[in-house]
């Protein structure tokens, strides 16, 4: 579904992806580990188009992305959940809801396809609807990650990316929120996950990438990237001690 | 003593209407941006100077030149736009810059319209009758109330836009925080360049209805962004009916004072009010949550 071709990107001039090259086929969940500033948000970001791509081409479904701007690649279904949540913190939860439907709010079914998501999102997440008029600001980190992804959801995306999602929060709301992951990827929906927790997230995976220092030091599927000492050792750290 | 009463509190109310329209302009664009528009009384000077344009030297009729003034103002506002605000958010200038740079384009239009029309006043026709109506033991005219009017009928629409579309909810959320507004599909530019049309075509309108009131000159634009910023700092910048309240409550106090003391301490007066409330509500009178941006 998504590939990036010997990516280089970065801020100002200055690089912080070099020639990366990856894939994230359709209806699996990828995940990007690595130690902080290996480039993990930054792939993401250039996905989002939000980051300079120097270099290098980025196709969803053989269609290049590279010169995309940010909300063209919303419209093909490529959302984020951004690293921290960056709810709108002042806007209530059902405003953020409403938000993240940006994407299908102009088609002609709006009004049905709404109400479609909500209950879809509602499913997976019942505890949203007593809170639909509190403002997303004043909610606890885990609640606000549940608005979070829930916004991004109400997109229908084809491609969620996720910016470590346990961010600052306990192990029992992780644990949560990657069973939920699990689920979206058993209704078919495709998944990137970027998480410095890389057990958790290796663990979830069909297929991981190792990335240090802007580029791809190892990449095979998840369990055998999470039972690599070596790697562990080489590029990890202890911040797989998660989970 | 009820009657002196009333007539200052009508005056206090065309005053503040002229002010309140402004902080909402100011407010409405703040909202989305971050960014105070400088040159936002500009477009007031530009309304009442065109109107003479069009009502005057060409001699249209007012609803033609009620249009016409609407295009030039949205005309320059889009130059303002493209000229000043996307260039140097492109290359990610802080806010603080960006404001600097409606200082210099307010300077620019100032500078265009003195070429234009001169530095002497000029007389704007009424648009509305100025004969006399009698409200109760009040007096007034078509003309003063059309602008009281005015100013209601924008701050409703202005509530509606924001509160009940979904393009409001977009304008809010990109205020609140563009980047990720930018990730939920919402083209942020045009959501400003939406405030900034807006926002110049109702000043446009104030101008061309204030003419006829309190004259017309080239150098009228900066007093009114004043007046008008200090009305969105005494009320609450971060929200456009608190921003408008607060031209209401300038508009009032300068009435008052200047009926019962001297006009001379109504602005000194308005200052410490306005250091006052910020002391206290550092947000001003009716700002809230919503005004802090993360």
């Amino acid at each position: 579904m998504l590939r990036f071709e010997n990516v280089t990107a970065g801020y100002n001039s200055s690089t912080a992806l070099e020639g990366v090259s990856l894939k994230v086929p359709e209806g699996k969940i990828v995940s990007i580990v690595g130690a902080n500033g290996a480039g993990k948000s930054t792939a993401i970001n250039t996905i989002s188009r939000l980051v300079s791509i120097y270099s290098g081409k980025l196709y969803l479904d053989d269609r290049d992305i590279t010169r995309m701007k940010p909300a063209e690649v919303v419209e093909l279904g490529v959302v984020q959940v951004p690293e921290g949540r960056q709810l709108f913190a002042p806007l209530t939860v059902e405003e953020n809801l409403k938000l993240g439907f940006h994407r299908l709010a102009r088609l002609p079914d709006a009004a049905d396809r709404y109400q479609e998501r909500l209950a879809y999102v509602l499913d997976l997440f019942p505890v949203m609807k007593e809170r639909f008029s509190q403002r997303a600001g004043t909610m606890s980190g885990g609640e606000q990650q549940m608005v979070a992804v829930s916004r991004a959801l109400m997109a229908e995306p084809r491609l969620l990316m996720l910016d470590e999602p346990s961010l600052g929060l306990a192990p029992m709301v992780v644990d949560r929120i990657f069973d939920i992951l699990a689920r979206l990827r058993e209704d078919g929906l495709t998944i990137l996950l970027v998480e410095q927790h890389a057990d958790a997230a290796l663990e979830l995976a069909d297929y991981g990438y190792v990335l240090a220092v802007g580029r791809v030091r190892a990449e095979g599927p998840g369990a055998d990237l999470r039972n690599d000492p070596a790697l562990h050792h080489s590029y990890l750290g202890n911040v797989g001690a998660h989970a | 003593m009820l009657m002196t009463l009333s007539y200052l509190l009508l005056a206090g109310l065309t005053n503040g209407s002229v002010y309140g329209l402004i902080a909402l302009s100011l407010s409405v664009i703040y909202s989305a941006s971050r960014v105070i528009n400088f040159a936002q009384g500009e477009f007031v000077m530009l309304g009442a100077m065109s109107a003479v344009l069009f009502l005057v030297t060409l001699a249209l009729p007012w609803p033609v030149a009620l249009v016409a003034v609407i295009v030039v103002s949205v005309v320059v506002a889009l130059g303002l736009d493209h000229g000043i605000y996307r260039p140097l958010v492109r290359r990610k200038a802080e806010p603080l810059t960006i404001m600097i740079g409606t200082l210099a384009g307010a300077i620019v239009i100032y500078g265009s319209a003195f070429l234009i029309w001169g530095p002497e006043p000029r007389f704007v026709p009424p648009v509305l009758s100025l004969a006399p109506i009698r409200l109760g033991f009040l007096i007034s005219n078509a003309q003063q109330l059309s602008l009281i009017v005015l100013f209601f009928g924008f701050l409703a629409l202005t509530w509606f836009i924001l509160y009940r579309t979904r393009f409001g909810l977009s304008v809010r959320a990109t205020g609140v925080d563009p980047k990720v507004a930018l990730l939920m599909g919402i083209r942020s530019e045009r959501i400003v360049q939406f405030t900034f049309i807006y926002s110049a075509a109702m000043s446009g309108i104030a101008g061309m209805m204030i003419g006829p009131l309190l004259g017309a000159h080239v150098s009228m634009g900066i007093l009114i962004t004043v007046k008008g910023f200090m009305a969105a700092i005494l009320g609450g910048l971060g929200s456009p009916f608190a921003a408008a309240a607060g031209g209401l409550a300038i508009g009032m106090l300068e009435a008052l004072m200047a009926g019962y003391g001297t006009s001379l301490y109504a602005e000194p007066a308005i200052f410490v009010l306005i250091l006052m409330v910020l002391i206290v509500r550092p947000y001003g009178l009716l700002g809230d949550y919503e005004a802090e941006r993360r």
